[in-house]
Parts: structure tokens; sequence; C-alpha cells
């Protein structure tokens, strides 16, 4: 890392500047206005957009850029309702879905133990980016962690080897939302401390 | 006994999605947070409230729509134990009254 501050991505040509005014900066204007979207309507997602979606994914982030996440995508209705059936977080009925998968035995051939935490990271980086590459393109998404990990892996037919970490649905959302009881949104400073603490 | 002609609410796909859900929900319950018990029970129940209904007899579905669907399909006890409970003891007490409009004798709406 670099001790003399922020990179300057505007320097290589591809960055959004160093504004950080959100209104002005399209990339943080995105991150905080996505929203995990638990209504979906069923109206279909071209296929062309779910592969930009997964050609975004492919710039995630990954330790030692090793890319032990793999991918299955499915837009089929019949797969994407049994999925459904066996995926009790699955509140939403998606138009397309992405399961964010770990090669096992790749990372095996790296030496990473099964509970390595680093290849649970990466799965949470590839979610991460998934989810923003489908705000981008006016696709709303949503992450599921609460789904059989065997029953998914026989629904979508994942190659031997990977496991299904995470699942990503995709969609148009619906005008309305699942209910929940109030909540307060939180802000940076409810979620961090300075080091040492009087720093801030 | 019932107060009306049976009939069928559900066909073999709606009991297979709500059979589904119940033991992937099983499964995954060993993992997550136990505050979501009792969110998994209810989308359970909001599930097959939602697939019987349409053909169910006009006390059920009225109850179905009335308190079933009105509740808040993500909320679950930490954001407001209390209020979360008595959510839950009012639609139990809906629910009891239904039973007992179809099942005892001599009792009406």
């Amino acid at each position: 890392m670099s001790a003399a501050g922020p990179v300057d991505t505007s320097a290589a040509g591809a960055g959004p500047g160093r504004d950080a005014e959100p209104g002005r900066n399209p990339v943080l204007a995105a991150i905080r206005s996505r929203r995990v979207v638990r209504a979906m309507t069923g109206e279909p997602l071209a296929r062309a957009t779910l592969e930009a979606i997964l050609d975004a994914v492919r710039w995630a982030p990954t330790a030692g850029n090793r890319h032990l996440q793999r991918f299955v995508a499915s837009d089929d209705p019949g797969t994407l309702r049994a999925l459904r059936m066996v995926s009790p977080g699955m509140l939403q009925r998606p138009a397309a879905v992405v399961a964010v998968c770990v090669d096992r035995d790749l990372a095996t051939d790296y030496g990473f133990a099964p509970d390595a935490r680093s290849l649970s990271v990466d799965v949470g980086t590839a979610t991460a980016t998934l989810l923003l590459a489908a705000h981008a393109l006016g696709v709303g998404s949503g992450p599921v962690t609460s789904f059989s990990r065997v029953a998914a892996a026989a629904v979508l037919d994942v190659p031997s080897g990977w496991t299904v970490e995470l699942v990503v649905c995709l969609g148009h959302p619906a005008p309305v939302e699942p209910g929940r009881l109030g909540r307060g949104r939180v802000t940076w400073r409810d979620l961090t401390v300075w080091a040492p603490r009087d720093a801030g | 006994m019932p107060r009306t002609e049976p009939r069928w609410v559900l066909d073999e796909d709606d009991a297979i999605e709500v059979l589904a859900y119940l033991v992937t929900a099983a499964r995954t319950q060993v993992d997550e947070a136990a505050e979501y018990g009792p969110l998994r029970l209810l989308t359970a129940a909001r599930r097959l409230a939602g697939l019987l209904a349409p053909r169910a007899s006009e006390p059920t579905a009225t109850f179905v729509r009335d308190h079933v669907e009105p509740m808040p399909e993500l909320a679950v006890p930490r954001q407001g134990r209390d209020e979360y409970v008595a959510r839950l003891d009012g639609l139990c007490a809906e629910l009891g009254s239904l039973l007992a409009q179809r099942y005892v004798p001599g009792r009406s709406s």
C-alpha cells in the first residue's frame, strides 16, 4: 500500500476522480443508491444485460488474483422456480440468478484449507461487484444466503468440485418491498472507531 | 367438524413448494441466527396461505387477506421484541377465532 494517500484513479484515465460529493461522483452515487431488492416483477431480463453483469464481476478483486470464484447463471423459469423452493431466504421471484461458487478443487491445489477465510472474502468482493454492476444497469439485485447448499447444487447442476456459497437474485424491482419493523439508518460513525481512539 | 364442504385448496406443485421450503429451512436454521426461526416459519405460513387462499372458503381467505398478508415479512424479534410479540399474538388470536368458527358448534364471527 502507498503511504502517500488515496490513489488518484483519474490519472489512469478510467477512474471517477477525487470528488467526494456523491452528487458529482457516479461511483459514490451508485454505492449510496443501491438497495437490496426483495420484490421483483415477472419481467424477463435481457440475456445481454445478464452477460454484462457477469463480465463486470470478472473484474472483482480476488486474493492473489487467483480467481477461485466461479459462477452459475440461470434465467430458466423452471430452474428458478425449483431454486426458490429450496431457498428459504429467497423472498423475491427473480428473473435470473447468479450463484457465486468456489472452485474447491482449485483452492486445494493452491494449498487452501477448506475453511480458509480468504475464500469467503472473495465471495464477498465478487458479490459486492455483482450488486453494483446490476444497479449500474438498472437491474435490481438481492443476495440470498439461506438455502440448502446440496439442494441448490442439484437444481443448478453445479460442476463437480464447486460449492455454492451465495445466490444473487436479479430482476426488475417491484413497486412495493416486503414489510419490516422499523429500524434506524446507521452512519459510518456508528460503525467505525479510530486507532488510536483520539485520532478522530 | 368443518362447517363447509371439503375442498381441495392445493395441487401437487403447491404442496411440493411448501414441503421443499420446510425441509430446506430446517437445514438452513442449523446455521442461521436463532432469531430467524420465527421469520422462516412465518414465511412458510405466508407461502401456504398465498397458495391456498384463491381456492379456500371465504372465512379462510379473509383471514389470509386481513391477518396473514399484513404481517411484516422481514421482521425479526430483535428490532422490537414487544411489538413483534404483540403482532404475533394478534395473529394467533385471529387464527383461534377462525378455527373456533370453523370447528366449534355454535360459534360465529
